[in-house]
């Protein structure tokens, strides 16, 4: 009995998956074609968070941007409105103090911590059985985020919206209570992050489900324009911080870690061991913030003042996705004329087209999780 | 079991007799308070007031407290938090997931996207407020709202329940329709400028060879592909990247009536989604690409948004039911 194999061509079952989905990780839906447990074909459909950022961004005044922009990766604010910033200082000629650049990088790098943590914690809700059903890491996590949150509250009044940068500067100032509270979570999250990351390195189901799942090759990250820990987890040390310092980066240690293998577990543990450089960032910042001006441009009677001389400019951050860029094209008004967002989300969920044909049902969340797309970035 | 009879007093009276103890209530009252103290709600986020809502079911907020659970299918589900924008291409996915819940269920629209479209209200893929499509019981505002104002929203949404009304409370097909623009104008198409893009020219027959070069010569990475509507015609904008040196090439290339340019989806896999994407915003094609089908928006849309002459208040609603239907939906079983 042991040795009979029943195969039958039932052809393929099509299942569809999304766009409300807990594993989606938002609003996106894929039609898998299945045959036994095999992913044989995919179809992705996107866009049911489309809000056209673009179209409103050729409407509203530079000045007015950073907010709306802001609400567009939703995971890291500040990565949003700091690309935009700097893509309009590129073309104004605007120089930063040294302090607004060290708070800005402060924030968006306490805000990279707190994007990661959101992408483990759901993780492990996605990969189910790993770690006490999941659900246990989903919570350490946001316990975690909390803090760190708590700490963005008492800079800026907002918890993730916060709306710190501005052109030619930033909004809020930091106090020197707020740099001992920033030094106390710092302190504090450290064993804790270097705990998970440990965590998931030695659970054996974590393992058995994101080793050498979903793999990308050097070659298929670079030519489909994935970034982030997406490109750094297949081995190639690629990190705007370092190879195009922007802002403070330049003055400031960190390492940048890389994968080797390129698969599931790979791009995890990229994103746990940013955590720590950030904190390392974050530690350096708050022992060196230098004084001097918030805002180096006076301030205007209207928004309708900030007028960029004629020409197109592309700037790109290290977002926790990876490349986030903004190109924008001036014709000398008031308002963009027009302001292409580079996501990254985009460029990285683009893979799955690649990865899952081929892999089996369950695995398809493990490679998406590991993805780690938000839609607001991905439909803008 | 403290709790249970301190919250039990508001709807009924205990009464000690000899040998046994008495409650005395109306079952109506009964069933309502057995209602608003398990809400089951969906686990269905859309952008960033999911994120609120996350924090606000895990540790620290716990609305497990509350008696709530998340359940991932609709079926098990009688409370649905609208947390986040509301597309177009999703508000019939919205509709259909509240459909397939049982009743009594109940909405919440949270934050300033699910009330009113906030920001995006006049974007051509929004649906200004979720009450379009579907009745709200309980609005929280914010952008995002905080969790506390998660947490109200919910408290005032279980005296709504222990009440026993059913109606929804308010919704914006009450207020008869207006066309209203904002001082934006955003019913004008935009005025179109000349070309002000500074890099490289290429002619669009080099495109493909060109492009080859380029990757043989290092630059392997895609960084995206775009377009912008110019007076004189629509110019494409491709950024390529070379990451061991850290250099970038950017080149345009200026099209001709006809629309038509070679894909690079060949050379490129990122390609693929970029183009359509372009074709889907702009309408512009690509030859030799293997699936160009719009992307973003649904496929029966009509027009291109980033086009200027395409107007951004240029709604395709879904279909707005009367608040009798709103009622009816509400209790149907």
């Amino acid at each position: 009995m042991e040795d009979r194999i029943i195969e039958q061509d039932f052809g393929d079952l099509a299942v569809n998956m999304g766009p409300q989905h807990p594993s989606t990780h938002g609003v996106f839906r894929l039609k898998l074609y299945l045959q036994g447990e095999k992913i044989n074909k995919i179809e992705s459909y996107l866009g049911y968070l489309h809000r056209g950022v673009e179209k409103l961004s050729e409407k509203l005044n530079y000045d007015q941007l950073p907010p709306v922009l802001e609400r567009d990766d939703y995971l890291s604010p500040t990565s949003n409105s700091l690309g935009f910033v700097n893509a309009v200082e590129k073309i104004c000629e605007i120089e930063v103090s040294r302090k607004a650049s060290y708070i800005r990088v402060l924030v968006a790098e306490l805000q990279r911590i707190s994007s990661h943590l959101v992408a483990l914690g759901t993780y492990g809700l996605d990969l189910g059985g790993a770690l006490g059903g999941g659900a246990s890491l989903f919570l350490y996590c946001f316990r975690e985020r909390e803090k760190i949150l708590d700490v963005m509250e008492d800079l800026t009044g907002a918890r993730f919206h916060t709306n710190m940068n501005q052109i030619g500067g930033v909004r809020y100032d930091v106090k020197n209570e707020s740099l001992k509270k920033i030094n106390k979570l710092i302190i504090e999250l450290k064993p804790i992050l270097e705990d998970y990351t440990n965590m998931i390195s030695n659970d054996h189901i974590f393992m058995k489900r994101t080793k050498n799942i979903g793999i990308i090759s050097k070659e298929l990250a670079e030519e489909s324009g994935g970034s982030g820990p997406i490109l750094r987890g297949s081995g190639i040390s690629f990190d705007i911080r370092k190879n195009k310092p922007y802002e403070c980066y330049s003055e400031l240690d960190f390492d940048i870690p890389i994968g080797e293998t390129g698969d599931a577990y790979d791009r995890t543990l990229v994103r746990m061991k940013e955590n720590i450089e950030s904190l390392k960032i974050a530690q350096q910042i708050i022992d060196g913030l230098p004084s001097g001006d918030l805002n180096s441009r006076k301030p205007l009677k209207s928004p309708k003042l900030t007028r960029p001389p004629k020409g197109s400019s592309y700037f790109s951050v290290e977002s926790p996705r990876g490349e986030l860029g903004f190109f924008i094209v001036s014709d000398g008004t008031s308002v963009p004329y027009r302001m292409k967002i580079r996501a990254p989300s985009f460029s990285n969920l683009s893979l799955v087209e690649k990865l899952l044909p081929g892999t089996f049902i369950a695995d398809s969340v493990v490679i998406l999780g590991s993805l780690d797309p938000v839609f607001g970035d991905v439909d803008r | 079991m403290g709790n249970v009879d301190k919250s039990l007093k508001d709807i009924g009276s205990f009464m000690k007799l000899p040998g046994a103890n008495l409650f005395i209530t109306k079952t109506e009252d009964l069933f309502n308070w057995a209602k608003k103290s398990s809400l089951w709600p969906l686990s269905f986020g859309l952008a960033c007031c999911a994120i609120e809502m996350m924090a606000t079911f895990s540790s620290r907020y716990d609305l497990d407290r509350l008696g709530m659970i998340t359940r991932a299918s609709p079926r098990q589900a009688d409370l649905m938090i609208v947390a986040g924008t509301v597309t177009v291409k999703m508000a019939e996915r919205i509709k259909t997931l509240y459909d397939q819940m049982a009743g009594p269920k109940w909405v919440i629209a949270a934050g300033s996207c699910a009330i009113s479209g906030d920001h995006y209200r006049h974007i051509y893929s929004v649906v200004p407020g979720v009450d379009w499509v579907i009745p709200v019981d309980i609005y929280v505002p914010g952008c995002p709202p905080t969790p506390e104002a998660f947490i109200d929203g919910i408290l005032e949404l279980q005296k709504i329940i222990g009440s026993g009304s059913t109606a929804p409370t308010f919704h914006s097909s009450t207020i008869p329709e207006e066309k209203t623009l904002s001082p934006l104008e955003v019913a004008k198409p935009a005025k179109k400028s000349k070309n002000v893009i500074q890099s490289e020219f290429i002619n669009k027959i080099d495109l493909v060879s060109y492009v080859k070069k380029l990757k043989n010569d290092g630059f392997t990475y895609l960084k995206f592909i775009t377009a912008t509507d110019f007076d004189s015609n629509l110019t494409l904008t491709y950024l390529l990247g070379n990451n061991e040196d850290n250099k970038e090439v950017e080149f345009n290339i200026e099209l001709d009536e006809d629309l038509k340019v070679d894909s690079l989806s060949e050379i490129f896999s990122g390609a693929d989604w970029q183009e359509r994407e372009v074709f889907d915003l702009f309408g512009i094609s690509f030859n030799g690409h293997p699936n160009l089908k719009r992307i973003l928006m649904p496929d029966e849309w009509i027009g291109h948004p980033l086009r200027k002459e395409y107007v951004m208040d240029s709604h395709f609603y879904p279909y707005r039911p009367t608040r009798k239907e709103y009622e009816k939906w509400k209790t149907e079983l």
